[in-house]
């Protein structure tokens, strides 16, 4: 594998949740509803990178992130890591990729189990995974350096098993054994963990391993691990503890005794232990004070380095983001609408929704409250019934109108709320107009009244007034919703105003920054001129 | 596994208030009657006709009028107290306090093994009903529910009809060392309400703990367990099983007092397999009410005693641990 | 034009607690202008929210106010209780804690109302949204036909009508004009058909439209002070950006006065006038948003805006306070500037408390550090383990003592984060 191939690869990832799925609905004949958390998403992460994925809650993030790591089955794609794909994985294959990526979860509080104490955490992954390994063809050896002493009357034995702390290379772990006599050696302390002492020599190793030295005709000197397994993970805690920035003398203690700041480092120790390549961080800093998060980014930022980490952060917050990623997607309702490196995305960023996004974020600096800014009305639509085309076109401040309407983008927004909510069916007659004006009959309006009541309607509806001919169609429309023929109305309003971005879910072009925006889409715009800006 | 915060918490609780001391305090003595009846009890609760008249004979400090039919002719006299006899003897002429005594035996052991038979059960089944969900779920919790549809007595009657009675006698050690001679050398343990009752109250452990399972198995650090490759029942063990024991402890507590209940209900029925047990004594002396009626009260009030304080043991150990649940998790 | 509305003096507010008493603020001092808006900010424990609730009287036991004076300038309130609490007035202003409660109370919702963080939470499931605003207009209606009267607001909104209401749909509590206005009040927040969304219920709702209703229930009794807490903190960004557009068109148009409690220093940025920073139940830095913001004097202020990742700009290294936020137990409080141990600058001066001192800003600046009064010099400075690691071993359990601040938890035991020493500048 070279360089440049990713390390992870995500490809068409699908994952729904279904509601109404169980056996009694079954019963009754209801159909399981799709909730569409993450649709068809694709993504690169290069090895050493940090990919961020940006976006407001349910937007399917975390979802992605848990799919990713097989945490979910997904309903369709594929994520492969290393080359080969995540969900085909079996017995040993799974066990290495369950120790090569990792997570970090958001909720310090949630994320450590409150009955085991820190050391039962953080020793949990080496645990499962039989930690210290120990490979029976890995061949041990001592160099042996003497002082004061003849190399030729020492004699070295080391145990098989040392490859448990010695990192081999080809094949050979070697330990570093020192012999001196005791006149150089000083005094030393013989309690002290790879050192030992016996008639007039001393004896080291430079590994963190135990020594015995024993005095006959020559001496010997015998290198073992030295500690029972249960000691060696402990140990090991401990070194991640301190990596992390705590201190090693809590491993005791349980999770609710420390704060916020202290359990996400904790959570960060526990997805260290088994030295992973990969880690997915799930808002690690979302449930942390600014001050705390601060210092948690700056260690996750070391231990990059230190580790040649590729993360893989899941935020909603924008200035994390831009601090710590490399390349950053950003999702909207399931799906990518743009990836792109950092500085293009957020310096220039191409899709309506990225750019909002950015222009909601209030900066803590004196000049906020004059800053131009864009910000989106409405919400989110839900994941059960997502829009057609483009998922943001029901908020999206530049929408795409018919080639030659000669309205603007603020009407034209209007006119697509009124046509949603006459293709939804939400529009109350009963409340139209003053007390007792319209009848209503079986809650339909009269044929004689019609027209008046679609007037009074379209007042209630529409803040703006429309040119003569749209006026027309609008209130032609809403005569045939008084009347109650929604069918009628909804046609009639589509086929004037039907925008490409409802008819074509717009594509993440294969390119560097890719973005899915019909505006950017060439060929739509030759076909249909893009909107005036508001 | 019970942190410090639980312990200072059960300490808050149990200063603040007097009933869980109370209920101590009687649940104690039922426990300390129970474990040394053979030196507590005055006579054999067994041995018939300490007095060979016909009557019952009641408590200390009570006496009644009875009469004697001579000739033809009603002879009233009167029925004295025997000191020898704390609360009386019952109609068969057996000692009440002993049969209190040995009746407790009996209760607690049907309670304490009863609730551990449904614990065993119940647990294990929850929990892996919860934790996987689904479809197993459904499965799994149509049963539970099929067992929640009768009504707990009608069931337990139904299978004493299949199993037949079963009576295990278990060795008294404090017999067997020679310290209470003349005391039954056995304890009868009803093996088939015992049996019954654990199966009868099983369904409530597996619902408590499938609820805790549900709510777990989305805990993040079991997510996070999982996703360093730990096995379904390595979670179900370290996990899910230690996290979800705190309702469960409530639970058996109060199950305990609802399965003496039930024992004792089983075995006014006729449906015990000793007659030592309090249940069997309060329908043997029922027909006497009018005149001796301490043949069915004295048990009756060890029933409503042991009963009350575990319950309020139970609301103390459940004010004490269930808003810790939350309180270990929002740390402030 | 620029009229105090409301003047905290000296306000303490204690927790007496299990582990002792919890200082959540101290010695405060706030001025509120009329139509101002004024943001307290301050991370999880430092006392903003108690401020808050303090300022409107919702603090419940183990609280208790302990000591200060909140002035609150309402001419007609002034005159009302002159005969019977002479000592409580001065002027047009009223002291609130010298008045019997039951006066305090009949000013929530007319002069003060409060809106929180989490609105699903403030709504009664299963009522519906419209029913909730009619009930508050109605509350405060029936108030203000009775004057100063809680009679008029708890006793005719019993149990026994409440139960007759349900029985008998005519003897509603809420009249028609309430719900009317209940519409309008939903309209004037930017709920989209009112009419229909009255009756809706707040599961129906989504989080940007509950916190929405929520103000507008706020707004019932057309307030003279809106108390923020945290109003936008569970919102996501483009919702959060709405919801502070419409805080400040509604300010704008009723020149209400907003008192914003919050952690995130660019929604003050984007809304407030003046602003405290919070540290440790006490107000260490105060100022107009530029004294703040550009020409802090306190190490904390610079601290907390040295945390923020920068939005504009990318890369560099953050400098984080070192430290977790302090206890606020009175004996793990001692006599010193209680910043010192995790200050950068700390100097042997630090070693005694520090009394608010004139800021470099405008007249409004106001520091709780002695780098107000001179500079930073090396050869005074405190060594970097001279409170040593140990110095604040308080465990999470002390903060918060009826969680208050539980929205983000707060950082409160041993100082072991990293390189604590090292951090410092």
């Amino acid at each position: 594998m070279s360089a440049d191939d990713p390390l992870v690869r995500v490809d068409g990832l699908e994952k729904y949740f279904w509601e109404n799925d169980s056996v009694l609905d079954r019963l009754l004949g209801d159909d399981p509803v799709p909730v569409r958390a993450v649709d068809g998403v694709s993504f690169d992460i290069r090895p050493g990178e940090t990919l961020g994925l940006v976006g407001e809650s349910g937007c399917g993030k975390s979802t992605t992130g848990e799919t990713v790591l097989r945490l979910q089955e997904p309903t369709d794609g594929d994520v492969a890591f290393d080359g080969s794909s995540v969900y085909d994985l079996e017995g040993k294959s799974l066990t290495e990729f369950r120790r090569n990526a990792q997570v970090v979860f958001q909720d310090p509080f949630s994320s450590l189990d409150p009955r085991m104490t820190i050391g039962g955490i953080v020793t949990q992954p080496l645990e499962i995974h039989d930690w210290p390994w120990t490979d029976a063809d890995v061949e041990s050896r001592a160099e042996l350096r003497t002082d004061g002493i003849s190399a030729d009357i020492v004699s070295v034995t080391v145990d098989d098993d040392v490859d448990k702390l010695v990192s081999p290379v080809d094949g050979v772990a070697t330990v570093h054994v020192t012999v001196r006599s005791s006149d150089v050696a000083g005094d030393v302390d013989p309690d002290e963990r790879g050192i030992a002492e016996a008639e007039g020599a001393v004896a080291e190793v430079a590994e963190d391993l135990s020594i015995d030295v024993e005095r006959g005709d020559g001496i010997e000197v015998h290198v073992s691990v030295g500690r029972s397994t249960k000691q060696l993970r402990l140990d090991r805690a401990r070194d991640l503890l301190e990596r992390v920035g705590l201190s090693v003398d809590q491993l005791d203690r349980y999770p609710h005794e420390f704060s916020g700041g202290q359990r996400q480092r904790i959570g960060i120790a526990r997805a260290l232990a088994l030295e992973p390549e990969f880690m997915v961080l799930d808002e690690p800093t979302s449930a942390l004070d600014v001050s705390v998060q601060a210092q948690v980014l700056n260690l996750l930022n070391d231990l990059q380095t230190e580790f040649d980490l590729t993360y893989l952060l899941i935020s909603h917050d924008l200035s994390v983001i831009r601090h710590v990623c490399d390349r950053v997607a950003v999702m909207y309702l399931g799906e990518i609408v743009e990836i792109g490196p950092v500085d293009e995305l957020f310096e220039d960023p191409k899709h309506p929704y990225t750019r909002a996004l950015l222009d909601s974020v209030p900066r803590a600096s004196t000049d906020e409250r004059d800053r131009e800014r864009e910000t989106l009305s409405g919400d989110v639509p839900s994941p059960r019934d997502p829009p057609s085309g483009c998922r943001f076109r029901t908020r999206c401040p530049k929408v795409i109108p018919p080639a030659d309407l000669e309205i603007d983008q603020e009407t034209f927004r209007e006119l697509m709320t009124l046509r949603e909510r006459v293709e939804s069916r939400d529009i109350s007659l009963e409340t139209v107009g003053d007390e007792d004006e319209f009848d209503l009959e079986g809650g339909t309006v009269v044929a004689a009244d019609a027209d008046a009541f679609a007037r009074a309607l379209k007042g209630r509806l529409l803040e703006t007034e429309l040119p003569p001919r749209h006026d027309e169609i609008v209130e032609d429309a809403l005569a045939s919703v008084a009347v109650g023929d929604w069918e009628e109305a909804t046609e009639r309003l589509r086929e004037e105003y039907e925008s490409v971005c409802e008819r074509q879910n717009p594509a993440l072009e294969a390119d560097d920054h890719p973005v899915a925006c019909h505006l950017y889409d060439e060929e739509a715009g030759r076909r249909e001129a893009p909107a005036p800006e508001r | 596994m019970i942190s410090d915060r639980i312990k200072s918490n059960l300490r808050q609780e149990f200063k603040t208030s007097l009933l869980p001391k109370v209920g101590l305090v009687i649940l104690i003595a039922i426990v300390f009657m129970a474990l040394f009846a053979p030196v507590l009890a005055t006579h054999n609760p067994n041995t018939t006709g300490h007095f060979d008249d016909g009557n019952a004979y009641p408590p200390i400090g009570v006496s009644y009028d009875s009469y004697e039919v001579v000739d033809g002719e009603r002879e009233p006299y009167t029925v004295e107290f025997s000191s020898d006899h704390y609360l009386g003897t019952n109609n068969v002429g057996q000692d009440v306090f002993s049969r209190l005594l040995y009746g407790a035996r009996t209760s607690l052991l049907v309670g304490v093994l009863g609730t551990g038979l449904a614990v065993l059960m119940g647990v294990p089944f929850g929990l892996v009903s919860g934790y996987y969900g689904g479809r197993v779920d459904d499965a799994m919790m149509r049963v539970a529910d099929v067992m929640l549809a009768f009504p707990s007595l009608v069931l337990a009657l139904a299978l004493i009809g299949v199993f037949g009675s079963m009576s295990i006698p278990v060795p008294d050690p404090i017999v067997t060392a020679g310290f209470a001679e003349g005391m039954p050398a056995a304890t009868t343990l009803p093996g088939t309400v015992t049996l019954v009752v654990g199966l009868v109250t099983w369904v409530w452990f597996a619902r408590v703990a499938r609820g805790e399972a549900m709510a777990i198995r989305n805990e993040e650090y079991v997510k996070a367990a999982r996703s360093l490759g730990a096995s379904n029942a390595t979670i179900l063990l370290k996990h899910v099983l230690p996290n979800s024991l705190t309702p469960v402890i409530v639970l058996a507590t109060i199950q305990v007092a609802a399965i003496i209940l039930l024992e004792s209900s089983l075995s006014y029925l006729g449906f015990s397999g000793t007659t030592l047990s309090w249940g069997y004594e309060i329908q043997q002396g029922q027909d006497y009410l009018r005149t001796a009626w301490w043949v069915s009260t004295v048990p009756g009030i060890g029933i409503v005693l042991s009963v009350i304080s575990i319950n309020l043991l139970g609301d103390w150990l459940r004010d004490s641990l269930d808003p810790n649940i939350e309180g270990e998790g929002g740390g402030a | 034009m620029t009229e105090d509305i409301l003047r905290v003096n000296g306000l303490s507010t204690r927790f007496f607690t299990e582990q002792g008493q919890v200082n959540a603020v101290s010695d405060l001092d706030l001025r509120i202008e009329r139509g101002e808006v004024v943001g307290i900010v301050g991370e999880s424990g430092s006392g903003k929210s108690v401020t808050a609730r303090s300022v409107i009287d919702l603090i419940e036991s183990p609280g208790e106010i302990t000591e200060g004076e909140i002035w609150f300038n309402e001419p007609d309130l002034a005159d009302a209780v002159a005969d019977d609490y002479p000592e409580a007035v001065d002027g047009s202003f009223v002291n609130l804690l010298e008045v019997p409660k039951q006066v305090r109370r009949s000013l929530r919702g007319s002069s003060f109302s409060m809106i929180f963080q989490d609105p699903e939470s403030s709504f009664n499931p299963s009522l519906t949204v419209g029913e909730q605003i009619a009930e508050a207009v109605e509350v405060q209606q029936r108030a203000s036909a009775n004057p100063r009267s809680t009679r008029a607001k708890t006793q005719e909104y019993s149990l026994g009508r409440l139960m007759l209401s349900t029985v008998l749909p005519s003897k509603k509590y809420v009249s028609e004009a309430s719900r009317e206005r209940a519409i309008e009040l939903l309209e004037l927040v930017g709920i989209p058909d009112p009419v229909e969304r009255a009756d809706e219920y707040p599961h129906e709702y989504s989080g940007g439209m509950l916190q929405r209703a929520m103000i507008a229930q706020a707004l019932a009794g057309e307030p003279d002070i809106l108390v923020a807490d945290e109003p936008t903190t569970a919102l996501d960004v483009t919702i959060q950006a709405q919801v502070l557009d419409l805080l400040d068109d509604l300010q704008d148009e009723t020149g209400m006065t907003i008192l914003l409690i919050t952690h995130n220093l660019g929604v003050v940025a984007r809304m407030c006038n003046r602003v405290g920073v919070m540290y440790a139940g006490e107000i260490v830095e105060r100022g107009t948003l530029e004294d703040v913001f550009d020409d802090h004097v306190h190490p904390y202020t610079e601290g907390l805006l040295g945390s923020i990742p920068d939005l504009e700009s990318a890369g560099g290294r953050l400098e984080p306070i070192p430290g977790n936020v302090p206890s606020l137990l009175d004996h793990e409080m001692p006599d010193r500037c209680y910043f010192a141990d995790r200050c950068p600058k700390a100097m042997e001066d630090c070693l005694s408390h520090p009394p608010e001192y004139e800021g470099r800003g405008t007249d409004e600046h106001e520091v709780r550090c002695v780098l107000a009064t001179q500079e930073y010099s090396e050869a005074r400075a405190l060594s970097a383990d001279y409170f040593g690691k140990d110095d604040r071993t308080a465990v999470d359990k002390h903060a918060d003592p009826d969680g208050f601040e539980d929205d983000v938890q707060p950082e409160r035991a041993e100082s072991t984060v990293e390189g604590s020493g090292g951090e410092r500048r």
